[in-house]
């Protein structure tokens, strides 16, 4: 493309989205997270404001054979060294940013894929209707960023994952033309197409809009903390609890040297665990499901804390806490419930082997498993340098993965020929996030 | 894709030699019994002396690999393939439109243990439904799948059609159930679609299989999610004034985010019907309605052993006994013909029927709507949870009328017709419609589809498996005709009439019952431009489209 026809093709653009929404200089690149260097090939920071914006880009894109790469709020796109020769649109959600309806009587909100569930919840709250129990961290993503890239975490045992409250969505296709699946409850007309759009990262289909379950406030909500023999005796509490029918809002387990660090000297001795619970719905019915949680702990040898390690944590879980925040978790990792403590085990060894001390979480429970986030200290409890600490998480994961865990943007081998066939079937020109996935 | 003749014998020589010929047939017997499935419509048919498509062979694999050995000879001589699990399905999606082999699962009937840690367990698709549910019970846990077609069918079939089960307002339908499922595709290979811990990137290939009807492959076996077994079961049966005070008392229930394992509301008719049929002369309503009913039986779980002796029940219901009577062979002549005439009159004006029947239904019951639930799981919490919703549902203007009526609709909810044929003998046919929208255009729904089939058969339905987000509605209908032509004429009526209003009111054509041939029509008008989705992943998966054609609208 030379020069002429690029200054033909931005003023293309800037008819679709207004010239202000049309970027291109390596500095603007750099706020999405984009470097720009000698070589490459142009890109353009595109920010859309409607479904109809988004459709004319890529039938533009189309065209001219140039890739679309999405752009939310937490996921900076870097461009791949697959796509650096290639033209690209740097496609961004961010002003696509309404809720287009909420029905009140069905607790659905239908909202443009821009908007971030931090804003959702926002617009939500003062009406007492929330999007569900997820974890506040993943809220700050973009509703569309979230549902276009799979991972652990945005779920919650009382309100289940994310993309099962997806009730239908609206995407635009590699053409440029619109698909919409149709809202239901539950249907029998075939696959759930709405799922070939969650987790594709963007390469079959540009998430626009999406219709989303939502949920009452809680009308109360409780928390509890119970300390627990080891580390195996809490995570074993939490499957027997949620065996139990249990259904909390957030459960979350510490070993002992993190609940030392996360919610202070005394909280339990070393070699113990602590389980911090976090229940709501009515009343009653919050009161049993922290019973339940506190029965299985018993069971497992435990003995009640009161609500005061509870409140520590939820403190900080919701923002509340403006304490210094504790040492970051350097690996994260997806185990299944019977690999969870055969994990956990092969990480403290390859710490310790390794001359360091790790200590963990594990978090997010559901009914696949839980996430272990681990941190890596010196054994005296000072940080690691940051080359030490690079070799140390290497070899955990190593071993984790040897352990059964699964790291995190795990491809299913086994599907990737599938996918591969899928996107050629709807992207035969690979305009759609093209370094993604299956590359 | 018809095969050619060709095609035909050397598939025939090369699937024997894969599998013997014990498990190959090409029996007249076999071949007539794989030629169709459930569906009312092919009954037509048959009434008529007609003869239906048949396979050009019957295969019994044991296993996947085996399965996947013949899609490849199926691929090598352009053979189509269609699954059969139990044959139960009720919209023709079995039917081998173009002959070709059906590929029978009932011999891969494996179940692991349960794997107590991820509460899975991991069953082969060609396990029948009660057996699978008694093994787990026996165990100690349950699946908490209950369709009314337990006894006859797989746990393939309810894969390959999103299948709900009565108690899937607390336990979720099929597809929220499995973790992960085995496919042969249509390209012959083997694939597992298991999510681990939702780690994985990409689609969720799971969600992409469930619900496809063999048309992108054929599920060998499953990891479903099952439950410890109930150790309380709380029943209530509630009167409401009518169907829209019903409706919104299990909306306020499931949006205080209870879960009642199941929960049904009967129209006005319905409930009329219901109550005809309940033997309540024993001032059943009058029981102590504090009374909780007793926690499920140790080994009894919430299967009852099938009755093998038919009952009044076992006749389809009320329409099954109305249209029954025209074949009743114990009544003199002229008053057998006189009732068969009578009924012929009645179902021959449906609008005249469902008028005068719902005004009829409403003045002798006087009693509304009734409104079963009840719920189950571990004690402590299902007290506090049933606790809750039965305060709702009076809150909600629910007369409490005690357990006896949801004892009722627990013994009897598996008394369905397997005697259809006699209906249909006569020209009369009875059917079910099951449609699903959100909370705010249930009702609307409700009165569309229901006014679509009134006008050409007498019709009457309920609520039930409902979510906080919507719920489904179930619709009976009974219809007759004179000739052949007549019925499927107004049945085919009925399914166009009854499923576009379904969908011009914003709802969707099939909850749980699937689509196969039936309503395959409208799936266009269902997915719009995402069929483009669906047509690309047939493309994917079946590259030379031999799975299953003729379903889905594919």
């Amino acid at each position: 493309m030379n020069q002429a026809q690029r200054k033909q093709l931005v003023e293309e653009l800037a008819a679709v989205v207004g010239r202000e929404h049309v970027q291109h200089t390596p500095r603007a690149l750099r706020e999405i997270g984009v470097e720009h260097r000698d070589g490459d090939a142009p890109a353009w920071w595109l920010r859309p404001g409607s479904a109809a914006e988004v459709s004319e880009l890529i039938r533009i894109a189309a065209r001219e054979r140039v890739a679309v790469i999405p752009v939310g709020t937490l996921a900076r796109a870097p461009r791949a060294d697959a796509v650096r020769k290639r033209l690209c649109f740097f496609v961004d959600s961010r002003r696509m940013d309404h809720v287009l309806h909420l029905d009140e009587t069905s607790l659905i909100v239908h909202v443009q894929a821009g908007l971030t569930a931090h804003a959702l919840e926002t617009i939500l709250a003062p009406r007492g209707l929330t999007i569900g129990d997820y974890p506040p961290s993943a809220l700050n993503a973009t509703i569309g960023g979230l549902l276009a890239v799979r991972t652990p975490g945005k779920s919650s045992p009382r309100h289940g994952f994310l993309e099962d409250a997806v009730l239908g969505l609206s995407a635009v296709m590699a053409d440029g033309s619109p698909v919409h699946t149709r809202v239901a409850p539950r249907r029998a007309t075939g696959p759930d197409l709405a799922r070939a759009l969650c987790g594709c990262e963007g390469t079959l289909g540009l998430i626009t809009s999406v219709v989303l379950r939502i949920h009452r406030r809680a009308e109360s909500r409780l928390l509890d903390a119970h300390v627990l023999p080891s580390f195996d005796a809490a995570v074993s509490s939490v499957r027997l609890a949620l065996r139990e029918d249990a259904s909390p809002a957030a459960i979350r387990v510490y070993d002992g040297a993190e609940a030392l660090a996360h919610l202070g000297e005394g909280v339990c001795r070393r070699g113990e665990a602590v389980l911090v619970v976090a229940t709501a719905g009515p009343t009653d019915l919050a009161a049993v499901d922290r019973d339940l949680v506190a029965s299985a702990a018993n069971a497992m040898g435990g003995r009640p804390l009161g609500a005061g390690p509870a409140e520590i944590w939820w403190r900080r879980r919701t923002g509340h806490d403006d304490g210094p925040p504790p040492l970051a978790a350097a690996l994260q990792i997806a185990a299944t419930p019977g690999n969870q403590m055969p994990v956990y085990r092969a990480v403290l060894e390859a710490a310790e082997s390794a001359g360091a001390a790790a200590r963990a979480h594990a978090s997010r429970f559901d009914a696949d498993g839980a996430v272990i986030f681990f941190a890596f200290t010196q054994r005296d409890g000072e940080p690691l340098d940051d080359e030490t600490l690079a070799r140390i998480v290497d070899a955990a994961a190593e071993v984790a993965q040897a352990a059964g865990a699964i790291p995190l943007g795990y491809t299913n081998p086994e599907v990737n020929a599938y996918l591969v066939s899928l996107r050629q079937q709807l992207d035969p020109h690979d305009i759609m996030n093209p370094a993604a996935l299956t590359r | 894709m018809v095969p050619t003749a060709a095609a035909v014998d050397a598939f025939g020589r090369d699937v024997t030699n894969l599998l013997g010929d014990k498990r190959v047939s090409t029996r007249e017997t076999d071949l007539s019994a794989y030629s169709r499935d459930m569906w009312p419509r092919l009954l037509f048919a048959i009434r008529d002396g007609a003869r239906l498509q048949a396979p050009h062979f019957v295969a019994w694999p044991e296993s996947a690999r085996e399965t996947a050995s013949v899609v490849e000879l199926a691929r090598k001589h352009g053979l189509p393939i269609i699954p059969y699990g139990g044959g139960s399905g009720v919209c023709g999606g079995t039917v081998p439109v173009h002959g070709g082999v059906t590929v029978d699962l009932k011999r891969m009937t494996e179940m692991s243990t349960v794997d107590r840690d991820s509460m899975t367990c991991n069953v082969e698709a060609g396990l029948n439904g009660e057996r699978f549910e008694r093994a787990l019970e026996h165990r100690g846990y349950t699946l908490g799948h209950f369709p009314s077609s337990i006894y006859c069918s797989t746990v393939g079939g309810w894969l390959a059609t999103r299948a709900a089960g009565q108690m899937s307002t607390k336990y979720g339908k099929i597809e929220d159930r499995v973790a992960g499922v085995t496919v042969v595709t249509g390209r012959g290979e083997i694939i597992e679609t298991d999510e681990l811990a939702r780690a994985s990137t990409g689609p969720n290939w799971t969600q992409l299989i469930v619900g496809s009807e063999g048309t992108l492959g054929i599920i060998t076996s499953a990891r479903l999610r099952v439950s410890l077994q109930p150790s309380l079961r709380l029943l209530r049966g509630f009167e409401f004034e009518d169907v829209t005070a019903g409706v919104e008392a299990i909306r306020r229930v499931m949006q205080r985010g209870l879960k009642p394992a199941v929960v049904r509301l009967y129209d006005e008719f319905d409930t009329f019907v219901h109550s005809l049929g309940s033997n309540h002369d024993n001032g059943a309503y009058g029981l102590d309605p504090k009374r909780f009913a007793p926690a499920p039986k140790p080994g009894g779980g919430a299967l009852p052993a099938i009755n093998r002796r038919p009952t009044e029940a076992d006749d389809g219901g009320f329409f099954g006994r109305l249209v029954g009577s025209l074949v009743s062979g114990d009544r003199r002549g002229s008053r057998r013909a006189l009732q068969r005439g009578l009924v012929a009159a009645a179902l021959s004006r449906p609008r005249l029927f469902n008028t005068v029947a719902g005004a009829v239904a409403e003045r002798l019951s006087r009693r509304g709507c009734l409104l079963i639930v009840g719920l189950e799981g571990s004690r402590i919490r299902t007290e506090a949870e049933a606790g809750l919703a039965f305060a709702e549902l009076e809150r909600a203007g629910g007369k409490n009328l005690g357990e006896e009526p949801g004892r009722q609709w627990l013994e009897h909810r598996y008394a369905v017709s397997y005697k259809m044929s006699k209906v249909f003998a006569q020209g009369a046919f009875v059917d079910t419609m099951e449609v699903a929208s959100t909370w705010e255009r249930l009702l609307d729904m409700y009165d569309a589809v229901k006014q679509a089939i009134g006008r050409h058969a007498a019709v009457m339905a309920h609520f039930s498996h409902a979510y906080s987000e919507g719920c489904s509605i179930y619709f009976s209908f009974a219809g007759y005709g004179e000739t052949r032509a007549e019925s499927e004429r107004i049945y085919d009526s009925i399914w166009r009439e009854g499923l576009a209003a379904a969908s011009r009111a914003g709802g969707t054509i099939s909850h749980h019952h699937g689509v196969g041939m039936l309503k395959a029509p409208m799936m266009a008008t269902e997915h719009r431009d995402a069929m483009r989705i669906f047509r690309a992943l047939k493309t994917t998966f079946d590259p030379d489209g031999i799975m299953n054609p003729g379903k889905l609208g594919l």
